[in-house]
C-alpha cells in the first residue's frame, strides 16, 4: 500500500512541476467542446452542449489514460523500472500507482471540462449526479489506464507507444455514442457503438445527466474494469525484462 | 554461506549465447566482472537482481534462490543499472526519500540525511537534480541504493562516462561499503579501475569467464615483462625460448619475456628475418590489459555489423 502511495506521490510531483503539460493536455478537449458542442447543427436534441459534454468528458478521460501509458515508457527507457523492479516492493504497486495517478490527474482535468461546459451554456446538475458522474469517469480511468500501461511495458519504444495510441484514440471515439445517439447512426456504426467500452461510459453519464441510475453500463464497466486490472496485475507480477 | 552463488548459470537469447554456464562465489569483497561490450556482463546482473529468468542452472543471493525466492533477494539487494535514472525535476532529498519510502525503512528521514552525508551531498540535497553534475548523480543513485542498508550492491558500469576525479571519488565511496562488510558486484571495461580498486576481477568473454584472480594474481601468472612491438604488414611471430606471444591488436604484436631487456634485441632480429618491418618496441610492467588480452585470446580484427550482439545491445537499452 505504501508502496502504491509513493509511487503516486512521484508521478503527482513531476507533474506538478513540469506544468506546460497541465494545461495543454485540456487544449483538444475544450476545442471539442467549444467548436463542435456549440457550432454542430443537429436536430436530435435542442441542446447539443448538454449531448455531447458527456462524450468529451469520457474523451478526456481517454487521452489522459492513453497518454499516461507514456509514463512508464519513459520510466522503462529512461531505466528507472529496472530499479523499480529490482526493489523488494510489490510489482504490481508500479501498475496500480501509475493507475491511480493517470485517473487521478483525468479526474482533475474532466473538471475543468465541467466548469468550462457550465461557462458556455451547459446544465447545472445536483451533487449526487456529479459524484455518481465522477464514479464512472473513474471507473473508466482505470480500465484504460491499466490497459495503456500494460501496452506500454509490452511494446519496445515511444514511436511505436505514441503510434498504437494515435491509432487506437480516434476509432474509439468515432465508434462510440459520444457524437451522436444511437438512433441516429448507420445500423452498421450502431452496432459497433453498442460494443464499444467508451459507449458504455458515456451512456453511464448521459443516464445520470437525465436523471437515472445506470446501472448497465456501470456493471459492463465494473466488469471490464475488474477483467483487464487482473490481467494487467499479473501481468506485472510476472515481468521480467 | 557465500553473498552470491552461482552454478552453471547460463542464459540463451533465442540461439544466442549471453551467459554460457557462468559457476562462481563471490563473499564481501569488491568483485569486477570485466568484459568487453555484449560479453554477458549486463545479462548475470540481470539474472541475479531477479529481472530476468536464467535459461539454465541456478544462483543464490544472500541464501535465498534467484528464481524461486526472488522477492527474499530483492530485500537484501540494490541494483543501479548503468542509465543514471534520477527525476529531475525533484531534488536529491526527494530522490533518496523516494527509495526509502519504497524500502519501507523505519526512520526515513534520518536514513535519508544520514546516506546523503556518506555521500558528500548534504549542502545541495534539497536542489533540483537539473542542476546536479554526472557524479553527484551516481553519487546520489548510490545513496538511493544505500538507504536500505543492502548485503550485496550491483553496480553496472558505476564510473561510465564520469571524468577522472568523480571516477576516484566514487571508487573510494565503494571501497568504504566493503570495509562496512558490504559484498560488492561491479560490471566494467575500464582495466585500470579494475585493477586498482578491485579486490577480485573475473573477466568474461563471450558469457565464459577467462581468467578468475586478484588482478596482482591474474598479473603474476604472465611473465615479468611487457613487450609491444609496432610492425608494418603481416608478419608470423617466431618462437623463441623464454618469448611467449599473447596477442594482436591492430598493427601491434605482444608478447611476455622472462627478461625483457635482454629479449628486445633478439626479438627484433628474428622479426627482421620473418620480414616485417619494424616500426617501434617497448619494454613495460604487464596490466590487467594483457591478461586480458592473453585470457580472451587473439583479439579478433574488428568484424562487421553482427546482428546479434546488435540485439543484445538493444535488449539492454530496453
Amino acid at each position: 500500500m505504501k508502496g502504491i502511495l509513493t509511487y503516486m506521490k512521484r508521478d503527482f510531483l513531476k507533474w506538478y512541476r513540469g506544468r506546460v503539460a497541465v494545461v495543454s493536455a485540456l487544449i483538444m478537449p475544450a476545442a471539442w467542446l467549444i467548436f463542435v458542442g456549440l457550432a454542430l447543427p443537429v436536430q436530435f436534441t435542442g441542446n447539443y452542449l448538454d449531448f455531447i459534454t458527456p462524450g468529451i468528458l469520457v474523451m478526456t478521460m481517454l487521452s489522459a489514460g492513453l497518454s499516461g501509458g507514456a509514463l512508464l515508457m519513459f520510466d522503462k527507457i529512461l531505466g528507472f523500472l529496472n530499479k523499480f523492479l529490482a526493489l523488494p516492493t510489490p510489482r504490481s504497486s508500479i501498475l496500480v500507482g501509475k493507475i491511480l495517478f493517470i485517473t487521478g490527474r483525468g479526474l482533475i482535468q474532466t473538471t475543468i471540462i465541467l466548469f468550462i461546459a457550465l461557462l458556455i451554456g451547459a446544465t447545472l446538475m445536483s451533487p449526487v449526479q456529479y459524484l455518481l458522474t465522477y464514479v464512472v469517469l473513474f471507473l473508466f480511468g482505470v480500465l484504460i489506464s491499466a490497459f495503456a500501461t500494460t501496452i506500454a511495458l509490452y511494446l519496445d519504444d515511444h514511436d511505436s507507444y505514441s503510434a498504437f495510441s494515435t491509432m487506437i484514440s480516434m476509432p474509439l471515439f468515432f465508434t462510440s455514442s459520444a457524437l451522436m445517439p444511437y438512433e441516429v447512426m448507420p445500423a452498421w456504426l450502431a452496432t459497433l457503438a453498442r460494443l464499444n467500452p467508451l459507449s458504455f461510459a458515456i451512456d453511464a453519464v448521459r443516464e445520470i445527466g437525465s436523471g437515472v441510475i445506470p446501472s448497465l453500463p456501470v456493471i459492463l464497466l465494473v466488469v471490464i474494469s475488474a477483467v483487464i486490472l487482473g490481467i494487467c496485475m499479473s501481468v506485472f507480477r510476472r515481468v521480467t525484462i | 554461506m557465500h553473498a552470491i552463488e552461482m552454478s552453471n548459470l547460463t542464459k540463451f537469447y533465442d540461439t544466442l549465447c549471453a551467459v554460457d554456464d557462468l559457476t562462481l562465489s563471490i563473499n564481501n569483497e569488491i568483485f569486477a566482472l570485466l568484459g568487453p561490450n555484449g560479453s554477458g556482463k549486463t545479462t548475470t546482473v540481470l539474472m541475479l537482481t531477479t529481472l530476468l529468468h536464467p535459461t539454465g542452472g541456478n544462483a543464490m543471493v544472500c541464501g535465498n534462490d534467484i528464481i524461486s525466492q526472488a522477492e527474499e533477494v530483492r530485500k537484501c539487494i540494490s541494483y543501479v543499472p548503468q542509465d543514471m535514472a534520477v527525476d529531475i525535476k525533484l531534488t536529491g532529498r526527494e530522490n533518496v526519500r523516494f527509495f526509502a519510502d519504497l524500502y519501507g525503512v523505519p526512520d526515513a528521514k534520518d536514513r535519508v540525511d544520514e546516506v546523503l552525508e556518506v555521500m558528500e551531498l548534504t549542502d545541495r540535497a534539497d536542489d533540483l537534480i537539473k542542476t546536479y553534475s554526472g557524479g553527484m548523480r551516481r553519487r546520489l543513485e548510490l545513496a538511493q541504493a544505500l538507504v536500505h542498508e543492502p548485503n550485496v550492491l550491483f553496480l553496472d558500469e558505476p564510473t561510465i562516462g564520469l571524468d577522472v576525479a568523480a571516477r576516484k571519488k566514487i571508487w573510494e565511496h565503494i571501497r568504504d561499503l566493503r570495509k562496512k562488510g558490504m559484498t560488492i558486484f561491479v560490471t566494467t571495461h575500464y582495466m585500470d579501475e579494475a585493477d586498482q580498486f578491485c579486490d577480485r576481477v573475473g573477466i568474461i568473454s563471450r558469457g565464459r569467464i577467462a581468467a578468475l584472480g586478484s588482478p596482482s594474481e591474474l598479473k603474476a601468472r604472465l611473465m615479468k615483462d611487457v613487450i609491444t612491438v609496432r610492425v608494418d604488414g603481416e608478419c608470423a611471430p617466431p618462437p623463441l625460448d623464454g618469448v611467449a606471444y599473447v596477442g594482436r591488436t591492430g598493427d601491434e604484436l605482444s608478447f611476455t619475456a622472462e627478461n625483457g631487456s635482454e629479449t628486445l634485441p633478439v626479438l627484433a632480429g628474428s622479426l627482421a628475418r620473418t620480414g616485417a618491418t619494424i616500426r617501434a618496441m617497448s619494454l613495460r610492467e604487464p596490466t590487467l590489459d594483457d591478461v586480458f588480452l592473453q585470457a580472451v585470446g587473439q583479439q579478433e580484427e574488428p568484424h562487421g555489423f553482427e546482428d546479434g550482439k546488435f540485439r543484445i545491445m538493444l535488449r539492454r537499452r530496453k
